[in-house]
């Protein structure tokens, strides 16, 4: 595996001459006020990405590093090659071998059938962070759509805070526990067709390997994340309308011997214009219903809004919450962004967790409440 | 004699005002900028506040022309940092709704996005997603208003009318210049009826001996004083582009 990911590296290395590069330095600093004792009250961390591409011929490379560190949290401390492929013109297509990093999925609130990639869960950087698919893969635009074929030799672990830090269960991490024999060796393959009519795009995928989510399993004081196996299909469809989105994705499937089903549906709604400005307020709602273990409930209702200002600053606000259908545990985020000089943003984003029970997914979340300010300088 | 000839002029002035010359100049300012195929330029967007603070944006355009369809157009957002590799690639449709998607680098994410919006400011500009979208004949209704003289040039006064009842505007009058049907000088009146924008196009030039672009488009809001220009270069025509440089797929892979 090694070598997928230091050929295209060492092809770019040797053209850096004329590789264009940019990249961006995030500075974090992050309080937790209800930390329990005993666990970090504030941490500051920074990010730095590096990104750089060169066209050989018809041929690319592509490299996408990232660079993290934390002053508290070694689990948040980590360098990854996000992506790090070639991408060769094959006939019709297009192969691409190193890691990739791929986005399936229409909804907001959860991407059941985002297969593709690893969550690197413990950079708290929501769906932009994942780690990079060790993979050979396979595109071409076809009459009928975009046809990706991808075989994965190799699985990629999910990241985890320590256990002293935000959020975590408070509980060291044990060595994970697969289903499958050859583990984080036995490999995964998946396909999809994406494509659109008019006002709807729909997209159809398969998959067959390791589960990316895991399920936790507390015992003897430790937490061992335990993969289990997938056989699943997927179904995205998104219809425009007017000023409405309407949204679903849903994966069904076995899971170690098990029938699963994870489904969200939901509709965007923007209202333009508000107030008499050029303000818009985009209304999420969503549905989410998920029978799998690894779950957080077996339905979460999550009602949102984007509310943009249009301003020469994009300056733009997004609030989420989330609650499961027996009013018993709810999470609430809040994320304001604004630009402040051409190469420069600030982000200012707080996260809340509640539960009836410690028991509960999200009550073993409850003193991990986050406000974080963030500082970005691009390059 | 004198009243005569005025008579005269007058009443053959009325008899041209009307919806069909109207119509027939947009027919063929449209017919003079066929056959371009595709081209790229570069952008950079200049806004300005009422108090004449300014702020910078780059962007890169690709344009292909469409045969039964509208134009497709892709344009790339190369600085401010926070939005570079940002896309939006669009689909203009004759009749109805464009068809719209945008980019997100960061999230590797094409979105579809609502194309109702299109009276929305395009990058918090002075200019509309539909001032920006590529002005298909079919958008509008038309009438010839007179004949006017617009910085020397002899010029057709047009207004025209949005057929999509979710354009910002109840109409807009175009100068447009008698020997090159150029748009020079475009008024925006918002729903309520009131001058809301004018648009000055200037530095035109001329390329492959037929099609002509601007080099500045300047906008101005009467009401709120803002501003934006657009100051257009390396204009390219016939790069050999087609339909795949147009789709989801290549708006994932641009650079």
């Amino acid at each position: 595996m090694r070598s997928l990911l230091i050929l295209p590296l060492a092809m770019s290395i040797s053209a850096a001459q004329a590789v264009e590069w940019n990249g961006r330095v995030d500075l974090d600093a992050r309080v937790f006020p209800a930390a329990a004792s005993g666990t970090i009250e504030s941490t500051q961390g920074m990010n730095v990405t590096l990104e750089g591409f060169q066209d050989l011929g018809d041929h690319r490379a592509v490299v996408e590093l990232v660079g993290r560190y934390d002053r508290r949290d070694s689990g948040r401390r980590s360098l990854e090659a996000r992506q790090a492929y070639l991408r060769f013109l094959v006939g019709e297509g297009d192969v691409f071998i190193g890691h990739r990093q791929t986005f399936w999925g229409t909804a907001e609130s959860a991407n059941p059938v985002d297969l593709i990639n690893q969550s690197d869960g413990a950079a708290q950087d929501g769906k932009e962070a994942k780690l990079g698919a060790p993979s050979v893969s396979y595109e071409q635009d076809l009459d009928v759509g975009l046809l990706q074929l991808w075989y994965m030799p190799h699985f990629r672990e999910r990241t985890f805070n320590d256990a002293d830090a935000h959020p975590s269960a408070g509980l060291p991490m044990a060595a994970a526990q697969f289903d499958r024999d050859r583990g984080a060796n036995a490999d995964d393959v998946a396909a999809r067709l994406s494509t659109y009519a008019g006002d709807w795009d729909l997209a159809f995928s398969a998959f067959h390997g390791t589960a990316r989510d895991p399920i936790l399993v507390v015992a003897g004081g430790s937490v061992t994340p335990t993969y289990p196996r997938l056989k699943s299909l997927g179904l995205e469809a998104q219809y425009t309308g007017d000023a409405s989105l309407w949204k679903f994705e849903v994966l069904s499937g076995e899971q170690s011997g098990d029938d699963v089903l994870a489904a969200v549906g939901g509709v965007e709604y923007t209202l333009y214009g508000l107030a008499g400005r050029v303000w818009d307020l985009g209304l999420i709602a969503e549905v989410s219903r998920d029978d799998r273990p690894q779950a957080t409930a077996d339905q979460m209702n999550t009602l949102g809004g984007r509310l943009t200002l249009n301003d020469t600053q994009d300056t733009s606000v997004l609030v989420l919450a989330s609650r499961d259908a027996d009013n018993e545990q709810s999470f609430y985020s809040v994320e304001a962004t604004r630009r402040i000089t051409k190469t420069s943003s600030l982000s200012l984003e707080g996260r809340w967790y509640d539960a009836d029970r410690p028991t509960l997914p999200l009550g073993v979340l409850a003193d991990d409440d986050e406000l974080r300010m963030r500082f970005s300088v691009f390059f | 004699m004198k009243s005569w000839l005025s008579v005269l002029v007058f009443s053959a002035s009325a008899a041209l005002a009307s919806p069909e010359r109207g119509l027939e100049i947009a027919v063929e300012a449209d017919a003079r900028d066929q056959g371009f195929g595709d081209s790229t330029s570069t952008m950079s967007m200049v806004l300005r506040d009422s108090a004449g603070n300014t702020n910078e944006r780059a962007i890169r355009n690709r344009t292909l022309e469409g045969a039964d369809e509208g134009d497709k157009s892709l344009v790339i957002f190369d600085s401010p940092g926070d939005v570079r590799g940002t896309a939006f690639l669009s689909h203009t449709k004759k009749a109805g709704s464009d068809d719209q998607w945008l980019y997100l680098p960061a999230l590797k994410r094409v979105k579809r996005i609502a194309s109702s919006n299109k009276a929305g400011p395009f990058m918090g500009s002075e200019f509309a997603y539909e001032d920006i979208a590529s002005q298909e004949v079919e958008k509008y209704s038309y009438n010839y208003l007179r004949d006017e003289t617009l910085n020397g040039m002899d010029s057709f006064v047009v207004e025209r009318f949005p057929v999509d009842k979710k354009s910002g505007y109840s109409k807009q009058i175009v100068w447009m210049d008698k020997a090159e049907y150029r748009a020079h000088q475009v008024e925006y009146y918002d729903r309520k009826g009131s001058l809301l924008k004018t648009l000055v196009a200037s530095g035109w030039e001329q390329f492959e001996g037929q099609y002509w672009r601007p080099s500045l488009m300047d906008m101005t809001n009467h009401q709120t004083g803002k501003g934006t220009q657009l100051l257009y270069s390396d204009w390219v025509f016939n790069n050999g582009m087609d339909e795949k440089d147009f789709t989801k797929t290549a708006l994932k892979r641009l650079r």
